[in-house]
């Protein structure tokens, strides 16, 4: 693919909203995964989550639209607001018909669901707020940024679980590569930590039940893993192509150089245990960049802390660079804050961006005992310093899709 | 309360407007950017509050504030 440059970002997470924040917690490993107090989760088989707490110091929300949103949509607000001046972006000056948005989340926005379909049983028709119609559903991020910045380009929401908006900001880059629009924001959004959604999240049988230790529940890679601890958030980048980057004279953190995706289809929840799938979506992801696997400098892992989601993502790995798989550090910062579900991808892309920039690979947490079936170098607990030039991102998810993406440092 | 107070009431809860941002001769789609979904939040309001039925789209976005205020009284709600 033509390269396309990503110009900006803005993170919201359980590990900061303000980047150096962000990247100094990362950094240091510093878990922000916590017990859930917001409702009583106790009796959830799996209750810790990572929380946003300070998305209101930089809101640029109004009351009056917080009233008729989902948290999802507020954080996707957010975050798009802090891209666009990272990306130095003056809306005023460009077309905004040649301006697009491509979100991804996985699961809608059930915090905002949940309380009017409680109303609807208990008092009726007329208690249930008329915005439900337009708050919780999937798509509804992707129109509220629409409507906020007037922006009316070719557009989509990508729902395909935790890889939702991995692969969202792949189709913008593609969709730009096709010369439909002029610019794209894209990225995703999540909000799990409801009492539904989080009973679905648990159902599905791939979350920590170390509740004991909040910090420390969730382990990729660890002999005693036992899945994923979630989290809210959200993560937005700015993308552009090479000739309107040199036109402008922007800033530019990173190149999207490769994607490549493909699906297991073996079972509705768990991935396929040999790990084929994803590493042929990791080469056509190699392939797209022009890139050989021993030019690939760190591996931002999908790492579900799942026993099957580590095994065959290791095995992946190893088909796709052999003798080298050991020799690149490949790690789950995701377990510092939590798993994002459909904004996963986003936060990865983000976090690789600022490993790039700081020439540190970000380590993965709760590291303590090691897997026969898990022998890559995981980089555990320390964040290792180290050149990037160019990473690989691999997200999945349920129902085993499977999505690659390569990152070139600008 | 009387009517006029109880729609007002309404309309700083459902829009978080002032008091003294409501022009009375106004649209409401005008003067409050008040849309569709707003106007049938409103309406559930005023049915509560004055105890009154309201048929659908009786009320609409480009009545005004008094136009509201008439549409209730003719209800017999003061």
């Amino acid at each position: 693919m033509n390269k396309i440059a990503i110009t900006g970002f803005g993170v919201i997470s359980p590990s900061g909203i303000d980047k150096r924040k962000f990247w100094a917690n990362v950094k240091a490993g510093r878990s922000a995964v916590e017990e859930i107090t917001r409702f009583d989760a106790s009796k959830y088989a799996s209750h810790v989550a990572g929380h946003v707490h300070e998305l209101d110091a930089y809101s640029n929300v109004s009351s009056r639209l917080l009233k008729k949103i989902d948290l999802f949509s507020h954080m996707a607000l957010v975050a798009s607001e802090i891209a666009i001046q990272d990306a130095g972006l003056d809306l005023s000056t460009e077309n905004l018909n040649r301006a697009g948005i491509f979100m991804g989340n996985a699961i809608g926005g059930w915090l905002y669901g949940e309380t009017e379909l409680r109303d609807l049983y208990i008092e009726g028709r007329e208690g249930v707020s008329p915005f439900m119609a337009s708050a919780w559903f999937p798509a509804a991020p992707q129109g509220q940024v629409s409507i906020h910045y007037g922006m009316k380009g070719y557009s989509k929401t990508v729902v395909a679980d935790r890889a939702s908006s991995l692969m969202a900001i792949a189709y913008g880059a593609r969709t730009l590569n096709r010369g439909k629009n002029d610019f794209i924001i894209a990225g995703g959004m999540e909000a799990p930590v409801t009492p539904y959604a989080l009973l679905c999240c648990n159902t599905s049988g791939m979350l920590t039940h170390k509740n004991e230790n909040p910090a420390k529940a969730y382990k990729p890679f660890d002999k005693n893993r036992d899945g994923f601890a979630i989290a809210e958030g959200a993560g937005i980048v700015t993308l552009e192509p090479q000739e309107r980057v040199k036109k402008r004279n922007a800033h530019v953190y990173a190149n999207i150089i490769g994607f490549g995706t493909t699906t297991d289809g073996v079972d509705r929840i768990e991935p396929a245990s040999d790990g084929v799938e994803l590493a042929y979506a990791i080469n056509i992801a190699l392939e797209d960049a022009q890139l050989e696997p021993a030019q690939i400098d760190y591996i931002c892992a999908d790492g579900a802390a799942t026993q099957i989601g580590d095994v065959s993502e290791t095995k992946a790995i190893k088909q796709v660079f052999n003798g080298n798989a050991k020799k690149i550090p490949v790690s789950a910062p995701k377990s510092i804050f939590g798993n994002m579900l459909g904004a996963s991808g986003a936060v990865d892309v983000i976090t690789t961006i600022l490993a790039m920039e700081n020439n540190m690979v970000p380590p993965t947490i709760n590291y303590s005992e090691a897997d026969d079936e898990c022998d890559l170098d995981y980089c555990p607990n320390k964040a290792q310093e180290k050149e990037i030039k160019n990473a690989l991102i691999i997200n999945r998810g349920r129902g085993g899709i499977n999505c690659a993406m390569v990152l070139q440092r600008a | 309360m009387n009517v006029d107070e109880k729609v007002k009431e309404i309309f700083q809860q459902v829009l978080d407007v002032k008091p003294e941002e409501i022009q009375p001769e106004a649209k409401l789609e005008d003067s409050l950017g008040v849309d569709s979904t707003e106007m049938v939040e409103i309406s559930v309001g005023l049915k509560k509050a004055c105890e009154v039925e309201l048929a659908d789209n009786e009320l609409k976005k480009t009545h005004s504030f008094n136009e509201i205020v008439k549409i209730l009284k003719s209800k017999a709600i003061v």
